[in-house]
């Protein structure tokens, strides 16, 4: 137990030091995709480059959030059935999320 | 494990200080950001699917709220990256006596302004 806790701490921290360039560079992308219709978007993404980027973006981002939320849940509801539900829900929003980044990045790159 | 056992951290009986402020807008900003991933996630898939989908993207992203929700959002991104990096810091034990953890979150108020103002002067 104890040993899961400590991989889940380095893991929050490991994925935190990834997204912080990945999240400069996709606001930095942000910013002229305002501009963008919805072909450019697709020409942008059709770049093996920025679609890996994102991709690696989206999933150091979620299991961030994931493990974090785990952390909020852990400090804040008392109730362990309660914990289990919203862990529950926490796993399978990240993995629908994770799978639909996933199949959209693929489905974008084949076109 | 009881069901009534006390919670932790007990927010309801500190005192509310700037360091504390600090975490809980951490612990804040992260959920907001955390219901945003879904968001990108829906928003990549609307592209996937193609133009006719996007378009209900982009029919929402025109409107007022779409804009106060987006200035909100790049508000909590830039507070959580550079508080998370202020808290990176702190893992390797840098920075940790009273003055430095004052001074680097005045540093990290300071660099979300700038950051959230700069690209919003960008867009618009």
């Amino acid at each position: 137990m104890r040993k899961s806790y400590f991989s889940k701490w380095v893991v929050q921290r490991v994925t935190a030091i990834f997204l912080i360039p990945l999240s400069f560079w996709f606001i930095y992308h942000c910013v002229s995709f305002q501009k963008f219709k919805y072909f450019e978007l697709q020409l942008f993404f059709q770049s093996y480059v920025n679609s890996f980027l994102f991709l690696v973006m989206m999933i150091f981002m979620l299991i961030h959030s994931k493990l974090g939320l785990e952390t909020i849940l852990q400090d804040y509801i008392s109730s362990s059935s309660l914990k289990k539900i919203f862990k529950r829900m926490i796993n399978f929003i990240t993995f629908f999320s994770l799978f639909l980044v996933a199949v959209a990045i693929i489905k974008i790159n084949m076109v | 494990m009881t069901d009534n056992r006390p919670l932790s951290p007990h927010l309801s009986i500190h005192k509310k200080v700037l360091t504390s402020i600090f975490s809980i807008f951490h612990r804040i900003t992260g959920m907001g950001l955390s219901i945003g991933s879904i968001f990108l996630a829906l928003w990549i898939s609307l592209l996937a699917l193609g133009q006719n989908y996007f378009f209900i993207f982009e029919a929402i992203s025109a409107g007022l709220f779409f804009k106060i929700i987006l200035f909100l959002w790049s508000i909590g991104v830039f507070y959580h990256l550079f508080n998370g990096m202020r808290y990176l810091y702190w893992t390797y034990g840098l920075g940790m006596d009273l003055k430095n953890v004052y001074t680097s979150g005045y540093v990290v108020l300071f660099l979300t302004l700038l950051s959230t103002l700069s690209v919003w002067f960008l867009l618009i």
